[in-house]
């Protein structure tokens, strides 16, 4: 016992002196405190990242009947916090914006092109818009395309200027824009509005009688922005408190006598439901109620998307119901209109944006922008029309209203073509820390200890033994690694499929390909120590082989496995990093890389990805560079500890 | 040992290395279990049949014994017949390969050969006036840049001058101008090209001079305490010549090895590096044998493979060559 005591205390003792020289390297520190923090991170990530990493659904199990459950956020969302950013616009503005179309040669597929004009291309205009007149124009369709993409309240104006100088204004008739995308003036190519501009430039390209090259056209019209954030319109969805209903909900009978109130035994889960009777008076033919709830819609912009749900059981005869959107002191507009018959059980009804139910009951394409046009006070409502002689009962539960607005989380939403739902990028972050640290360490373990076994072995046995492995050596050395990295995990697909790769194949290949420079620095360190007197005199006492390794050789060799374990996690953090980059890590893994990958292959332009989504990619690439970065500092500063030739000289 | 005695056996080296890395890459064929021709087509082809699959199989020789393919397999490579991929039209792989190898070649020479110099600049200067704030600053910018994923290195080259500065071309490797009209003259030609290959080139550079710095560094700092330093300076020679003379000169047996490992770490950070900046070199051409096809194409990356261990099993031979001709020791020893 005391001899293990003892034995403690020397260990605390030597740490502490360790650290006592470890801590005056500033850069070790700071490497140190970082590994914790991330090590933190990782240990945590469950309780530390509010959304699952892939896939993550808000209130999943929660709503019967449908296999979908709303998701978190609408893709592409910024940060929560943009909406204490002064700068961000936030209200209506008018917006001039200017896009140039080549008639000649895109007039048979698509009209209004943005993008680059060549300079050759200019050069064939007639002598008309002046260049640079030009190449503003093309500078502003690039730059505003996207934001044009949001909703613009009032249809455009159009000016259209020709090659030769000639303005011509003109109103755009309504079929020729699509309310969705103001941008696309008859542009896109199979949106409705798209033969009716062609005739339209077809008819000015007639009228003019000239060679039509390029228009470029001016669009004027009133447009708002603003930060918008996810609401849930009916919190208590499950109807699960009466004295909630009563304080939210309002309810009247317009005709008829129908009757509504809160029963607290029925219910999807028999956890509460709303209940609406229709006991018709002698003479009585129809009757109408309406169940409404009050709230404030407050941005400037209508909301992404909404998602919508009902559960609905009927007793009698069929009942009209219609969920609608009013805003004060405007006409309501209708969500959904359902009919239903009676049913033993439950009808659940999920409600989408762009179903072509809710299209036809808002009548516009874009229901969002119908049921939430501008900030003020609005009524949710669902109306229940009853008709017929008999008594009906409708109970209505797990009645809800979802919008989606466009800022959500510490960081965003992602819009990840791997993932069906979009997912939170601070948590897939947060998770993601976990991949890094687990393959970073472990394959700078694995290959370490091999590293370390085959330079002993191959540095004190010597002769054939050794020529075999540092030729192997050689060789592995001299093999691009990359490359060879991504062969072999190919060669796993091809075979396997995409989902055979995962995490540990590519410790696996990064132990293979990773202790060569360490087996090689071993072995030499060992050639020079097997000639000391002090082995020879472990030899002449009549130690074994395997003894003077363990006991002298490897004492002697440990301060360098320190060093090689720090500095060579940030090469595989970084090689994992890479892999997942390139689209060949593990799919199921929410990994720093593989959040790259996602944000490389999306789909958005790496130019506009790096403006208006850096919080995408820039915290992934950054973390993946700090804790990398964090590494190397711990082992350059464990290098110049336990190197004493590196030691500084006083 | 002669010098002649030496290149033999470096020569003979290299012809093993060659032949190892051929056996890698017939092995990774040959070991994959099932038949991946089989599961190959399945994922690329909606309908196959029986028939079909024999041909296939017939063609690419798949029939014969394992010794006679690979056989068959050194001869291919070693006579540059890769076959033709699926990405490209169909066009031979040699010729793809052969297409793009020139660029990546000069976007990587030009990066080694700054970075090299940068680094061997700095590294010297700074091991001299070592524990200053100029050391613990190269040393601790170095160690970030060394250990910074190269594609953060790109995205950002990418959002400062493309985005925000717009001083060049957003990536490619000529002007886009130049499908309409291409350059009259060479000045043309020449600016074109290398507004196009700044970019790509700094991030290679930023990629590799930290490892330079530290490494230049540490050799440094081995020998300027060596005894003919002393001797040097109490000379009375300029300490610019003692540094870059007496003490580089005996220091830089090391980084002559480390030019020829260069190469194949430049590499991995030429594929991402091309693929961020569209560069059209083989990063590239992996990029699009990875994504270009209904599967990724594994022969054409083989292929790729081996071209790029041929240059890095070529330019080891050169740096021994180097290294025996600098250094007397090898000559004589």
């Amino acid at each position: 016992m005391a001899t293990r005591k003892a034995r403690m205390s020397f260990a605390v003792k030597r740490f502490k002196g360790f650290w006592n020289q470890f801590s005056k390297s500033k850069r070790g520190v700071a490497g140190v405190v970082i590994i914790v923090f991330f090590s933190i991170l990782a240990v945590f990530a469950p309780l530390i990242a509010p959304y699952a990493p892939i896939d993550p659904v808000k209130d999943a199990g929660k709503y019967p009947g449908t296999t979908t459950p709303p998701k978190i956020a609408e893709r592409l969302c910024s940060p929560a916090w943009y909406k204490y950013l002064p700068w961000i616009p936030r209200g209506p503005t008018q917006v001039e914006q200017s896009f140039w179309t080549n008639v000649t040669e895109h007039g048979g597929i698509s009209f209004v092109v943005f993008g680059d004009l060549e300079s050759g291309a200019l050069a064939e205009m007639k002598d008309g818009i002046p260049k640079a007149t030009f190449d503003e124009y093309r500078q502003n369709a690039t730059e505003h395309y996207m934001r044009l993409n949001r909703a613009a309240t009032e249809p455009p104006q159009l000016e259209i200027i020709f090659p030769n100088g000639t303005h011509k204004q003109t109103e755009i008739q309504e079929d020729m824009w699509d309310s969705r995308s103001p941008a696309a003036v008859g542009g896109i190519y199979g949106t409705s509005g798209y033969a009716s501009m062609r005739s339209f430039i077809n008819d000015l390209y007639e009228d003019l009688g000239q060679d039509l090259v390029y228009v470029a056209f001016k669009v004027r019209y009133q447009y708002s922005r603003d930060i918008t954030e996810n609401m849930e319109l009916v919190p208590d969805f499950q109807f699960a408190s009466e004295e909630t209903f009563n304080n939210e909900w309002d309810w009247a009978t317009l005709t008829g006598s129908a009757d509504l109130r809160y029963n607290n035994v029925e219910g999807v889960d028999n956890d509460g439901c709303i209940e609406i009777t229709y006991d018709p008076k002698a003479g009585e033919e129809e009757s109408t109620i309406v169940l409404s709830k009050q709230f404030k819609y407050p941005y400037w912009e209508p909301p992404l998307s909404f998602w919508g749900h009902v559960s609905v059981r009927v007793q009698g005869k069929p009942v009209e119901l219609t969920i609608t959107m009013q805003k004060e002191g405007a006409k309501p507009v209708a969500i959904i209109e359902l009919l239903r018959e009676a049913s033993t059980s439950y009808y659940h009804r999920t409600i989408y944006t762009y179903e072509d139910a809710v299209m036809e009951a808002s009548g516009s394409l874009t229901p969002e922008k119908i049921i939430l046009p501008s900030p003020g006070n609005y009524t949710f409502a669902i109306e229940a029309v009853f008709t017929g002689k008999d008594k009906t009962t409708v109970y209505l539960d797990d009645f809800n209203l979802l919008t989606y607005g466009n800022t959500f989380g510490l960081l965003g939403t992602d819009n990840a073509a791997s993932s069906a739902y979009p997912r939170d990028i601070f948590s897939t972050l947060v998770y993601g820390t976990q991949v890094s640290l687990i393959v970073g360490v472990l394959s700078a373990i694995f290959s370490t200890v091999i590293g370390l076994f085959l330079g002993l072995v191959s540095g004190y046995v010597g002769g054939i033994t050794d020529e075999v492995i540092m030729r192997i050596a050689d060789l592995f050395l001299v093999l691009p690694t990359l490359p060879l990295f991504i062969i072999l995990i190919v060669a796993l697909k091809v075979v396997y499929g995409a989902g055979a790769v995962s995490m540990w194949n590519i410790i696996i290949v990064l132990t293979l390909f990773g202790w060569m420079g360490f087996a090689r620095s071993v072995r030499s360190m060992v050639l020079s120590l097997r000639e000391r007197p002090f082995i020879e005199a472990a030899k002449a006492a009549g130690a074994g082989k395997f003894y003077i390794i363990n006991r002298h050789v490897l004492p002697n060799v440990f301060a360098l496995v320190y060093i090689t374990l720090a500095t060579s996690v940030p090469g595989a953090i970084i090689t994992e990093a890479s892999l997942s980059w390139l689209g060949l890590g593990d799919p199921r893994l929410a990994s720093w890389g593989k959040l790259l990958y996602d944000f490389q292959s999306s789909g958005v332009a790496v130019t506009r990805g790096l403006t208006e989504y850096w919080f995408w990619m820039f915290p992934a690439c950054i973390a993946i560079a700090v804790l990398a970065t964090a590494f190397i500092l711990m082992g350059y500063a464990l290098d110049e500890i336990l190197n004493p030739r590196l030691r500084m000289r006083r | 040992m002669g010098l002649k005695e030496y290149i033999a056996k470096r020569v003979l080296y290299s012809v093993i290395l060659i032949f190892a890395v051929l056996t890698v890459n017939f092995l990774i064929f040959a070991m994959m279990p099932g038949d991946p021709l089989r599961a190959y087509m399945a994922r690329v082809e909606v309908h196959t049949n029986k028939a079909q699959y024999e041909m296939l199989r017939h063609q690419l020789g798949l029939d014969k014994a394992l010794h006679e393919r690979y056989v068959d397999y050194i001869v291919k490579m070693l006579t540059w017949n890769f076959g033709n991929g699926m990405i490209g039209g169909g066009q031979a792989v040699v010729d793809q390969i052969m297409q793009r190898l020139p660029n990546t070649l000069i976007l990587m020479g030009l990066a080694a050969v700054f970075s090299i110099i940068a680094g061997v600049l700095v590294g010297v200067l700074v091991a001299h006036k070592r524990g200053g704030w100029f050391d613990t600053a190269t040393v601790t910018g170095s160690l970030v840049t060394y250990s910074v994923p190269i594609f953060f290195i790109g995205w950002l080259m990418i959002f400062f001058f493309c985005v925000q500065l717009k001083w060049f071309p957003l990536g490619g490797i000529q002007p886009r101008a130049w499908f309409r009209n291409p350059p009259t003259n060479i000045i043309e030609f020449l600016a074109g090209r290398i507004s196009c290959l700044v970019l790509p080139t700094f991030t290679l550079f930023l990629f590799s001079v930290g490892g330079w710095i530290l490494l230049s560094r540490a050799c440094v700092l081995e020998t300027i305490t060596e005894d003919y330093v002393v001797t040097a300076r109490a000379k009375g020679l300029k300490e610019r010549t003692v540094l870059y003379k007496h003490v580089l000169k005996n220091a830089s047996l090391p980084l002559i090895t480390s030019v020829a490992m260069t190469f194949g770490f430049l590499i991995s950070g030429a594929i991402i590096t091309e693929t961020l900046f569209s560069y059209n070199g083989m990063g590239l051409l992996v990029w699009d044998a990875l994504r270009g096809g209904p599967a990724p194409d594994l022969p054409v990356l083989q292929a790729i493979f081996y071209v790029i261990a041929l240059c890095v099993i070529v330019a080891n031979f050169v740096a021994d060559l180097l290294y025996g001709v600098i250094d007397p020791r090898i000559k004589y020893g």
